[in-house]
């Protein structure tokens, strides 16, 4: 597996990043800036930490105190670009023999191999083209061939899917997963989608500002975001704030900085996150009677349609704390929302997660 | 659009026609003024003659010697100019270029005070019995001399525009830098570097000063084509005007090659993101 600490100062921009791998697929998710290219690039050895340690299982790729640093083709780490950077003056076989050829293997063994790493990516018809004969999904495909066929120990992906137009993006990536879960090595993928990081990634590290600021599992993400860009990603409302005060029935007061929230009690004291999903927040033109211990007053700034042209509506409001409520169209339409307009935002505490 | 500023475009599209115009006259004057002076049946009835055929078999030898060894030394040279940083580059790149603006005689002059008798290498050559001046070693030293760096910038500049991700590609692939070169870079990079071959030929097949200054003008060792015009102008005006019309047509078939070789340019494609 690997084990990797990379320090690396690029002008302004620092990335200080710890990330282990475990079997099956890494995403790193984050937005573009964040230091995703930049991380892969440290671990295939197309650039140099400034201090760290990368190991992969037993082999040490690069050891800042012990002096080792190892180059891009001494490391077992397939590494598929962007742009999957086919050389186009070579045919599809050629592309995928390259490797092969590199490391002077008898040709017998390269045909052999070319051969059955090309028809498992279903490329048997295409040997003969050119990259620029081919199709996006084809070039994703000879490009994922061409480092698969090297039987690398890990794979890393630096935003597979983007180099497609929307209509076959949908089809490939279905194909590229299957194609991941199978694969006997990890995989770290990169994106800067929160869906993909979803649907890819067994563990899910997101990327903040070259650095990593929640590590977990799909559900643990979902679950309990730990910082306001995971949490606008998965458009939840996040809040941050110490638990002031609590009652006999389990509910917790909890004081952010931009106002106090009701709780289902997490026990024990000192800082929590809350999570409100928007579907718990109901919204009234008169003060609400009902049961909801949170209830904030204020103006809707926007609504969106979620998933765009969808039936339902996410409304954002300037309430303190800020919130985005999800309504269906019909409420939309029954209560005459539209920008602007005051109203309330009521939900329970046991509507609430709190968690540290 | 007002009437004078329309008039004012105008003008200076007829300025530029003009100036085309005349630039293209004195270019092609002196051409047709040697074209029409032989007629093809006699151009190639003077090919045979002794003097004209040792001295293009001489040309085309040295200049093609000449420009072999211009690629052994140079592309070695543009990959490390092309790919690496290191002290004293800028220089390196100016002296290689030197030779491009320095008149071909004072490098002649300068060759000779290097490799002649009493010169720096002249002196520790001698001492194995070996001299350069006046041989046809001379002639490709000569021509290797002011012909380079149409062949190390040309490389230097194909090399570059090689996109880095195709050698990044490359190392994690298992391809040591090596390998790469041979054959990710240099493919991407061949038509600058065949072009680069092709200006590197011409221009040895037209020197002149430094050869006559370096090498002499001795028949069949020495004098190539551009030597045996001047010889010839003194002697014999219309074999002067043989060898000018076989070395005019040398050179453009060269450059006119150069401009419409199908490797122009076949390299340059999206190789990825067009999502047909």
């Amino acid at each position: 597996m690997l084990r990797a600490t990379v320090v690396k100062q690029r002008g302004a921009f620092r990335l200080e990043v710890r990330l282990d791998t475990q079997p099956g697929t890494t995403a790193v998710v984050g937005e573009s800036g964040a230091g995703k290219t930049t991380l892969l690039r440290l671990l295939a050895g197309l650039e140099r930490p400034d201090a760290g340690r990368i190991t992969l299982g037993d082999s040490v790729y690069f050891d800042a105190a012990a002096g080792v640093s190892l180059p891009a083709w001494e490391r077992a780490i397939g590494f598929v670009a962007q742009d999957y950077a086919l050389f186009p003056h070579l045919t599809v076989w050629a592309n995928v023999a390259f490797g092969l050829r590199a490391q002077g293997l008898p040709r017998h063994t390269i045909r052999v191999q070319v051969g059955a790493t090309l028809e498992r990516l279903r490329l048997t018809g295409l040997t003969d083209r050119h990259p620029a004969a081919l199709s996006g999904g084809q070039q994703q495909r000879v490009a994922l061939a061409r480092a698969l066929v090297l039987e690398p120990s890990l794979l890393l992906l630096d935003e597979p899917l983007s180099a497609l137009d929307l209509g076959t993006r949908q089809t490939i990536r279905g194909e590229l997963r299957e194609l991941l879960a199978r694969l006997p090595c990890a995989t770290v993928y990169v994106t800067h989608s929160p869906l993909e990081a979803m649907v890819f990634g067994d563990q899910i590290a997101v990327i903040e500002a070259g650095q990593l600021t929640q590590v977990g599992s799909r559900e643990d993400l979902l679950r309990h975001p730990r910082s306001p860009y995971v949490a606008t990603l998965l458009g939840i409302n996040l809040f941050h704030g110490g638990i002031v005060d609590r009652d006999r029935q389990g509910i917790a007061r909890v004081r952010t900085a931009d106002g106090e929230l009701a709780v289902a009690d997490p026990g024990g004291s000192g800082e929590v996150f809350v999570a409100v999903s928007p579907r718990e927040i109901t919204l009234y033109l008169e003060p609400p009677t009902g049961s909801a211990q949170n209830v904030f007053h204020g103006p809707i700034l926007e609504l969106v349609p979620e998933p765009p042209a969808g039936e339902r509506v996410r409304v954002a409001l300037r309430t303190s704390p800020p919130l985005v409520a999800e309504v269906t169209k019909q409420a939309v339409e029954a209560l005459g929302l539209h920008e602007g307009v005051w109203v309330y935002a009521g939900f329970k505490a046991t509507g609430v997660t709190a968690y540290r | 659009m007002t009437g004078p500023r329309r008039l004012s475009a105008l003008a200076w599209e007829a300025v530029a026609a003009l100036a085309t115009g005349a630039l293209f006259l004195l270019l092609l004057l002196p051409l047709l003024g040697l074209l029409v002076r032989v007629a093809p049946g006699e151009l190639l009835a003077r090919l045979g003659t002794p003097l004209i055929l040792s001295a293009l078999r001489l040309s085309l030898y040295t200049s093609t010697l000449a420009t072999l060894s211009v690629v052994a030394l140079g592309l070695p040279t543009a990959y490390l100019l092309a790919t690496k940083h290191f002290p004293g580059k800028r220089v390196l790149e100016v002296l290689i270029d030197l030779p491009m603006v320095l008149p071909p005689t004072v490098a002649g002059v300068g060759l000779l005070l290097a490799f002649g008798r009493a010169g720096l290498a002249g002196r520790a050559l001698g001492t194995f019995g070996l001299s350069i001046p006046f041989t046809t070693l001379a002639v490709i030293i000569a021509q290797v001399f002011v012909a380079s760096p149409f062949f190390v910038s040309a490389a230097v500049a194909g090399l570059r525009e090689v996109e880095s991700r195709y050698v990044d590609a490359a190392a994690t692939l298992r391809a040591q830098p090596a390998f790469a070169f041979r054959h990710v870079l240099l493919p991407l990079a061949l038509p600058s570097v065949l072009s680069g071959m092709v200006m590197t030929w011409a221009r040895a097949l037209g020197e002149f000063g430094a050869t006559i200054m370096f090498a002499g003008n001795l028949t069949g060792r020495t004098q190539t084509l551009p030597l045996a015009v001047y010889m010839a102008l003194e002697t014999d005006l219309q074999a002067a005007v043989v060898l000018s019309v076989i070395l005019l047509i040398l050179s453009f078939t060269l450059l006119f090659a150069l401009r419409f070789t199908p490797w122009r340019g076949r390299w340059r494609m999206r190789a990825a993101g067009d999502g047909r």
